[in-house]
Formats: C-alpha cells, sequence, structure tokens
C-alpha cells in the first residue's frame, strides 16, 4: 500500500512561507503530477515528501506509515531528479547498483535486476559506459533505471525532461507513461510544463503560492476549471479572456461585450446564473470553442461575432487566427485549409455552451 | 589603407603589431635576470672548484657533484626533509578536511571563524616559529604548564633541544601553521560537491562511508592533488620555521636541505660545492614539478 | 504544529555541537597568538614568572615604546618600503605580461609552465649565486636590490593569477572597445584594468604578505640597513637568553597589518592561496 496522505503541511524559508497548508491524497499506484507556475512551491512539496526537505507542521504519510520524522533513505522512495544526478566515477552499470549495493543486496540479485531494468529502458549496451560518455537522454535514462531496481514504493520525478530538448521530452514523456503502465507503483511528478502534466497524469494538482488552486483528473481541471486562474494555467494556446458584462433579461441572459455585442447563453447556461440584473464578468473562451461561421443561422448555443483577421499562425493540421474582439486579442483554433488573410473580415461561431464565466473580483469561475 | 601622419599613429600600429611581445618582455626579462642567470652562473661554478681557502676556477669536471653523493650529511639532511614532508603533510590533510567537514554545513557566523582561523597561515614562518618557540619554554611556556597539569605531575621536555622532541616539536609548530590552509581549500572543495548526487545517495541508502569513498573524495581528488602539490613543495623548502625553533640542531639533527645548503654556503662559504647542490636540486625538483603540473591539469 | 518533532531536535542539538566544536578548535588555533600578544603586553615580572601566567595584570605598552624608543621599529619601515614597492612593481610587469598570455596565449603552454615553476624553485637554490652577483654589484643590504628580487619572486605569482582573472573578463568587452578605435593599448588601460579591480587588490594584498613575511633572502641580502622585520626577529634570539619582550612585541607589530589585509580581501583568499586552482 504505498497511498500518499498529506494533512496540513506547512513549511517556511526564512520568513517565507512556502507550503500553505497543503492537503493532498495520491492513490496507490496512481500517477499524480504537481503542476504550477515558478515559485509555487511543487518542488518544495515533492522535496519534503522526500524528507530532503523538512516541514514546519502538518502530517505526511506514506503507505500509511507517518513519515515525518524518518530520514530520507527510510522512507523506501526513489527518485529521479532534473540533472540526474548520476555519480560520475562509477559505470552506469554501478551507478544503477548503487542504492542495492548499499543496501546489502546480494550480487546475483543485483546483477537480475539491473538487466531487467536496462532492458526495460533499453540500455543494456550502455552498462559499461561512464556517465560523461552518454546523452542526456541515456543519463535521464539511466537515472530511471538507479529508481527502478530499487523497487521502491513511491516514485518521485523533479523536472526531469526540463533539460531535453522538445523532440526528446516527446519521446521520454511517452516511456514514463509506458513505464507506469508496467510496473504500477504509485508515482508524483512536478513539472512546470502544462502538456507533460495533461498527458501524464492520473491526478493534476494545480499549485499556486504555495497552496492547492485545483487537484482532479486531467480532463476534470480542463473542462471544469474552478478559478480563471486554473483555466489559463492549462490548454494550449491559453484560454481567451475577455472582460465584459453578464446581462439578464428575464429567463435569457447574455454576455455583453464591451464592443457592444451581446452573446447569447444557452438555456441550460442562463439557467445557472443567479438573477442579479447585470453584473462584471470575464468570458473565457479556448481556441478550440471559436470556429468559422459557414453560411445559414447559428446553431444553438452558438453566438456569432466579426472581426478583423490581425494575425494567423499556421501549425500544420491547425491555423490560429488572433483578431481583436471585446477589445481585447482573441485567438481562435481553425482548420489549416481555412485559409484567410490578414485584414480580412472573419465571422466568428463561438460555442457559448462550453464558455466559462469568471468573478473578475474573486477569479472563480461561476 | 589609410596613411599615418604623425609619430604617434605610427607607434600605435607598430605597438599593436608587436603588442603582445611587448608586454611580456618586461616581466620576462626580470625572471631571465632573476631566475635563469644565477641557475646557470650556479652551473658553471659547479664545475670549479672554489672553496673558502682557494679561488680555483680551472674546470674539474664533475668532482663536487662526486662528492655529493658521498656527502653523508647531505643525505641526512634529505632525510631529515622527507620525514618531516611524510609526517606533516598527510596530518595537515586530515586535519584539515576534519575541520572542513566541521563547518561544511550551514552555520550561521561561519565567516569569523574562518576569519579567525586563517591567522596562522599569514604569520611570517619566523613569527610561528618564535611563538612555538616562547611556548615550548620549558620555565615560561604554557605548553609544558599544561602537559604538567594533564600528567599529573612535573613535565620537563626541552621541545627545541632534546632530541626526542625536537620533530615532534617542529612538526607541532608546522601543521599548527598550515592546517588552515588545507582547511580553505577542501571546504571550498567540498562546498562544489553535486549536491544532488549526494541526494540522491541519501535515497539510496548509503552509508557515510561509502558517500565519502565513492563520490565525495573522486569529486575533491583534483584539488587534493593541488594542495599536495603546493605544501609539498614549501615543505621540502622549509627553512624559516627550523631557523625559529632550532637553527637545525641539535647538532644537525633538524637539519633539512635548505638549511644544509646554507651552512655549507654561508658558512663554510663552499662556493663550488653549494653550487652543485644547489643546481641538483633545482634539477631535480623541476623534472618532478613539471610531471606534477601537467598530471593536476593546473596549466589549462 | 508539530514544531520540535524528534528530528527537529535532534538537528538543533547538533548544531549546538558543532558551535562547541568550532570554538574549541578556533581557541587551540588561536591561543599560540594570544600568548603572544599577551607576552607584548606584560611587563619582564610577569613575563618571567613561574608557573607562567596566562593574563597580565594590565595591558601596558612600554614593550612597544622600546621598539620605538630603540629604533627598532625602522625595520618595519622597511619592510614596507621592500615589500610594498616590489609589489606595485611585480603587479604593473606581471600583469601586462598576465594580459598577453590570457588573450594572445603567447608562448603557449610551454611558457605558462615555465613560469608557474619558477615559483616552485626553492629560494635556497638561488641565493647563493645571487648572493655572489651582489657582492659583486655592491647591491647587498640595499633596497634596489632587495626590491629587484622580491619583485622577480613575486613575478610567477602575479602573472599566475592576473591571467586566471583576466581570463574571467568577457572577450565581448574589450572587442566592442576595439571595434570602437581603441588601440590595444587603450583597451588594456581603458577595459581590462578597471574590470580586473578586485582580483588586482587581492593579488596586490598576497603579493605583498609573501614579500612581506620572507626570510632567506633578507637573512642573506641584508646587513644593518635595510634589515626587514622577520630578520630583526631572529636578533632577538641570543645564546642565554632571548629578548622575549621585543620578540612578541616585534611580532605583533609585523602581523597586525597583514591579518587587516588579509582580512579584507578575505573573500579572495581560498583563490589567491591555492594559485587560483580553486574558485573558493
Amino acid at each position: 500500500m504505498a497511498e500518499v496522505r498529506i494533512s496540513g503541511l506547512h513549511k517556511y524559508y526564512g520568513p517565507v512561507h512556502a507550503l500553505k497548508g497543503i492537503d493532498l491524497t495520491v492513490g496507490d499506484g496512481e500517477f499524480a503530477v504537481f503542476v504550477g507556475p515558478s515559485g509555487c512551491g511543487k518542488s518544495t512539496l515533492l522535496r519534503t515528501i522526500a524528507g530532503l526537505e523538512e516541514e514546519d507542521g502538518g502530517e505526511i504519510r506514506i503507505g500509511g506509515q507517518v513519515v515525518n520524522d524518518m530520514r530520507p533513505r527510510d522512507r523506501n522512495i526513489a527518485m529521479v531528479f532534473q540533472n540526474y544526478a548520476l555519480y560520475p566515477f562509477l559505470t552506469v552499470y554501478d551507478n544503477i547498483a548503487f542504492g542495492l549495493r548499499a543496501r546489502k543486496v546480494g550480487e546475483a540479485e543485483i546483477k537480475k535486476r539491473v538487466d531487467d531494468a536496462a532492458a526495460m529502458l533499453g540500455i543494456t549496451a550502455l552498462l559499461e559506459r561512464f556517465p560523461r560518455q552518454l546523452s542526456g537522454g541515456q543519463r535521464q535514462r539511466v537515472a530511471i533505471g538507479r529508481a527502478i531496481v530499487r523497487q521502491a514504493q513511491l516514485f518521485l520525478f523533479d523536472e526531469p525532461l526540463s533539460n531535453l530538448d522538445a523532440k526528446l521530452r516527446d519521446e521520454m514523456r511517452g516511456e514514463i507513461k509506458r513505464l507506469h503502465k508496467d510496473i504500477s507503483t504509485t508515482m508524483i511528478y512536478v513539472t512546470h510544463d502544462q502538456v507533460e502534466a495533461m498527458t501524464l497524469a492520473d491526478r493534476i494538482v494545480l499549485l499556486r503560492d504555495g497552496r492547492i488552486e485545483q487537484q482532479g483528473s486531467p480532463l476534470e481541471l480542463f473542462e471544469r476549471p474552478t478559478t480563471g486562474f486554473v483555466a489559463s494555467f492549462l490548454g494550449s494556446p491559453s484560454i481567451n479572456l475577455i472582460p465584459a458584462k453578464l446581462v439578464r433579461r428575464g429567463q435569457a441572459a447574455a454576455v455583453l461585450l464591451a464592443s457592444g455585442e451581446a452573446l447569447e447563453l444557452p438555456e441550460a447556461r442562463a439557467a445557472g446564473v443567479d438573477a442579479g440584473g447585470e453584473r462584471a464578468v470575464i468570458l473565457g473562451i479556448r481556441p478550440q470553442h471559436l470556429g468559422h461561421a459557414v453560411g445559414g443561422p447559428a446553431a444553438p448555443g452558438m453566438a456569432r461575432v466579426s472581426a478583423t483577421v490581425d494575425l494567423i499562425q499556421p501549425t500544420g493540421t491547425r491555423t490560429y487566427v488572433t483578431s481583436r474582439i471585446g477589445g481585447v486579442p482573441v485567438t481562435a483554433e481553425l482548420d489549416a485549409h481555412d485559409v484567410h488573410e490578414q485584414g480580412a473580415v472573419l465571422d466568428y461561431e463561438v460555442d457559448m455552451s462550453r464558455c466559462l464565466l469568471i468573478d473578475p473580483a474573486t477569479d472563480k469561475v461561476i | 589603407m589609410t596613411s599615418y601622419t604623425t609619430l604617434s599613429d605610427r607607434l600605435s600600429v607598430f605597438s599593436d603589431i608587436n603588442f603582445k611581445y611587448l608586454m611580456i618582455a618586461p616581466a620576462i626579462f626580470v625572471l631571465l635576470l632573476v631566475g635563469l642567470f644565477p641557475l646557470v652562473y650556479s652551473l658553471v661554478v659547479s664545475f670549479q672548484n672554489i672553496t673558502m681557502t682557494e679561488v680555483d676556477d680551472s674546470f674539474v669536471g664533475l668532482l663536487n657533484y662526486r662528492q655529493l653523493f658521498k656527502d653523508l650529511r647531505l643525505w641526512q639532511a634529505l632525510g631529515h626533509t622527507a620525514l618531516i614532508t611524510a609526517i606533516a603533510l598527510p596530518l595537515e590533510l586530515l586535519l584539515g578536511f576534519l575541520l572542513a567537514q566541521l563547518f561544511l554545513e550551514r552555520l550561521p557566523g561561519r565567516q569569523i571563524f574562518v576569519a579567525l582561523l586563517v591567522l596562522p597561515t599569514v604569520l611570517s614562518p619566523i613569527v610561528a616559529g618564535a611563538t612555538w618557540r616562547l611556548m615550548f619554554d620549558v620555565r615560561f611556556g604554557p605548553i609544558g604548564q599544561i602537559l604538567s597539569v594533564l600528567a599529573g605531575h612535573p613535565v620537563n621536555i626541552l621541545w627545541t633541544v632534546n632530541p626526542s622532541y625536537v620533530y615532534p616539536g617542529i612538526i607541532i609548530c608546522e601543521v599548527w601553521q598550515w592546517t588552515p590552509f588545507m582547511f580553505l581549500l577542501l571546504l571550498a572543495a567540498l562546498s562544489n560537491v553535486d549536491q544532488s548526487q549526494l541526494e540522491a545517495a541519501e535515497l539510496d541508502g548509503a552509508s557515510y562511508w561509502r558517500v565519502l569513498r565513492q563520490i565525495i573524495i573522486p569529486a575533491i581528488r583534483p584539488v587534493v592533488a593541488i594542495a599536495v602539490l603546493i605544501r609539498g613543495l614549501d615543505l621540502f623548502r622549509i627553512f624559516d620555521i627550523i631557523w625559529a625553533l632550532t637553527e637545525g640542531g641539535p647538532g644537525s639533527m633538524t637539519e633539512t636541505i635548505s638549511l644544509y645548503t646554507y651552512v655549507i654556503g654561508f658558512v663554510q662559504f663552499d662556493t663550488s660545492y653549494t653550487a652543485a647542490v644547489a643546481f641538483l636540486v633545482v634539477a631535480v625538483l623541476s623534472v618532478i614539478v613539471t610531471l606534477a603540473l601537467r598530471r593536476t591539469e593546473l596549466v589549462r | 504544529m508539530r514544531m520540535m518533532a524528534g528530528r527537529a531536535r535532534r538537528k538543533t542539538g547538533k548544531l549546538a555541537l558543532r558551535y562547541a566544536a568550532a570554538t574549541i578548535v578556533t581557541i587551540i588555533f588561536l591561543f599560540p597568538v594570544y600568548w603572544l600578544f599577551m607576552i607584548s603586553f606584560k611587563t619582564p615580572d610577569e613575563i618571567f614568572h613561574v608557573p607562567p601566567l596566562w593574563v597580565p595584570g594590565e595591558i601596558q605598552f612600554s614593550n612597544y615604546w622600546v621598539l620605538f624608543k630603540d629604533g627598532d621599529v625602522k625595520v618595519i619601515w622597511n619592510s614596507l618600503v621592500v615589500a610594498g614597492t616590489s609589489s606595485a612593481i611585480a603587479m604593473l610587469l606581471g600583469t601586462f605580461c598576465a594580459y598577453s598570455l590570457a588573450r594572445f596565449n603567447t608562448g603557449g603552454e610551454n611558457l605558462a609552465m615555465w613560469i608557474i615553476s619558477q615559483r616552485m624553485i626553492p629560494p635556497i637554490a638561488v641565493v647563493f649565486p645571487i648572493f655572489l652577483i651582489y657582492v659583486y654589484f655592491g647591491m647587498v643590504d640595499t633596497y634596489a636590490g632587495l626590491i629587484l628580487l622580491y619583485t622577480a619572486f613575486n613575478l610567477p605569482y602575479v602573472i599566475w593569477m592576473m591571467r586566471g582573472y583576466i581570463v574571467d573578463i568577457p572577450l565581448e568587452l574589450e572587442e566592442s572597445a576595439l571595434v570602437d578605435g581603441c588601440t590595444r593599448w587603450q583597451t588594456f588601460w581603458r577595459v581590462v584594468f578597471p574590470m580586473a579591480r578586485t582580483g588586482l587588490m587581492a593579488t596586490a594584498v598576497f603579493t605583498f604578505v609573501f614579500a612581506w613575511n620572507d626570510f632567506l633572502f633578507a637573512l642573506i641580502l641584508t646587513r644593518t640597513e635595510v634589515i626587514t622585520f622577520p630578520v630583526m626577529l631572529t636578533h632577538y634570539f641570543g645564546g642565554q637568553s632571548n629578548f622575549w619582550a621585543k620578540i612578541a612585541a616585534m611580532s605583533v607589530l609585523g602581523t597586525l597589518p597583514i591579518f587587516v589585509a588579509v582580512t579584507l580581501m578575505q573573500r579572495y583568499l581560498v583563490r589567491g592561496i591555492s594559485l587560483g586552482a580553486v574558485k573558493g
């Protein structure tokens, strides 16, 4: 049972309150990703779970056991570091075997485990080399190998792919996902990259300023964010945020843009909004929910807006078109073949059933 | 190319071209003057036969060099030098390492401790020797007093004269003065060891000795090599401390090679022989130093 | 909030232990210096007291006044002149040379190796022929003679250290000066010298210390006029009795300036004493 349960965790760095009361449970075998902007405390949280940093309050349980007073080596966890932390004067084999030798495992057993891990990671040919002779991706695999052979109850990853180039990062991401499928150990992964978070996680924990902003499955955070911050953090390109007003007219409601256009909210959405007359909101629309209106009337739930095309960014499969709507630049994700010219006026179709309404004062999604 | 109409224009072009040679010229000149020239002079004189009594500047071949090999006192001096080096160097290294470990982790106010611990190293070795000579004094020095208290009975050791205690005395003074040197270098080296490697080893459950052996020592080896090179050479040349403590005595018991060379040169005025000894010492040292320099990669 | 949990308690205990050890070690290392200081403040009765007194009755400076009265303090002046001048010259010539080595790699690895190996020559091997030459030219017991020698012996150190500091200065700064129309000479004075300011100061301090503390050369090449401080000290060692008070007072006088200078340059200490190999 390698469930990780954290309650009321606090940590100070001198006067700085780095972790402000974290409550979190990572289930046995779950892949949790701590994600957030720089300085949000994700690395601190990870290192505190590992025991490399000391908490100032709260409780950490791993596998049902309280580990607060246990040294890192006794917590039965393995960690993969951002800079790999390989021992430069040992061969790859000895690097991987290091932890097992330290715990006095027999050489025969060591050989078996190292060979198995090497085979799983495709580094069998490198076992006699030294770290300085390896590429970044190979080193990262060795670091992972060192973690695997320990057969620990919890794996921790501290931004392991940050030092790799983009293509290699994509490749390694897939391998880590496959690794989790194969050995199903509880894993906690820290990254600032939201793509990594979305693709790898069973559960995303989005941190901001030492607190958990929201946690849940990737889809949950993407489709039902609780705050504007979460909505902006996930999704690439990020969600469009347009200052506007929410107006009720009897049973119906509409979003009034600063530039005058009124976008009707579908009945289902309108019902969920209280009858407060008029209030300021921020309208959140993801680029994927903005389309090019072809002729004919708008489908139910769709609103129409016209705007001039300012910027066109083709990526091959999709084209990102930016226009000014409601006074701010808004990016839409259109089909690659839907070619337009800069300066042309475009009719946009806005999927109002998927839009987010955010209270500007509290940043909470209404 | 524009034409140069003034002298200063011409000079600046000239300077640019030969700039790099002009820059090194004065320094190299002085170095050759004082470094190379006397050595050559030495070499020449060593093949002559000039002593205190006679000035015979005819070529006598390897007379002086052959005398060198038969000179028992010379070899004893080399032995004394080797003894001091062999004991003091490892001691300084070990103590310096222990001190560095003590101060390695975060310690508020460390700066002050380090600044104070540096003091012995920046003293003139003569001052160091003089200080310990006063400390060792059998009647008025605190060492005897402290030892008497610890032993429970009066301890009267003549550290600077008693043959059984002169070497310990010298080594104590030398180690006292130069352990901070090792301490500083090792502290810097240990601080530069990759933290994440140590953390990984911690998670791997490695014992302190394993970490020391397989991670820390390989990481600090380059610095240790340089420290040993610098300190080793200084120990070979040791003169001031011994002069201040024992002046090579009793008799010639603590005479190191430097002291012996001084004696034959400035007491016995055995000019040619001194030149031969000096030259040989330089020759051997140069070879050792060049080899060592290549190995420690001091020359990048 | 679980504040002083077992681990935290262990940590504070460990810290206290380390402070205790650090204090003890510092006391042990500094005790001889303390002793020296104390002797310099003691009266003759207190100095030759059996058993030895650890604290003088009062702090009195008569031992120092004696040095001033007898004119022995002149040796401090001599040391200052000799060490100061030779350091200044060595810094100047050495930095020129260092610049050439750093930017143009003049003479390649061989020259660099020869220069650094000059520092490793045992002085005793060179002092004898130099003595003979100096006698011939009448340079014994002169300021110039000693200054020349110290300059020459400190040059390798200066060249070596300044080369390291200059290499750390980004090349782009000089390149943009050259593009702006400066000659190499101007670039050196306007860009390199200011940028290397702190390296210059640190190296100058350590060079000064080496020259100040030298004994062997001063012993052999001075007689009465230019005696430096370490040599004077050995004159106080008599056959029968040592002039303890004078030894102590003179030692303190000769050590204090050095200590102050080195403390100011503390940041560069490790780099300075390790010949630039360790950038502490």
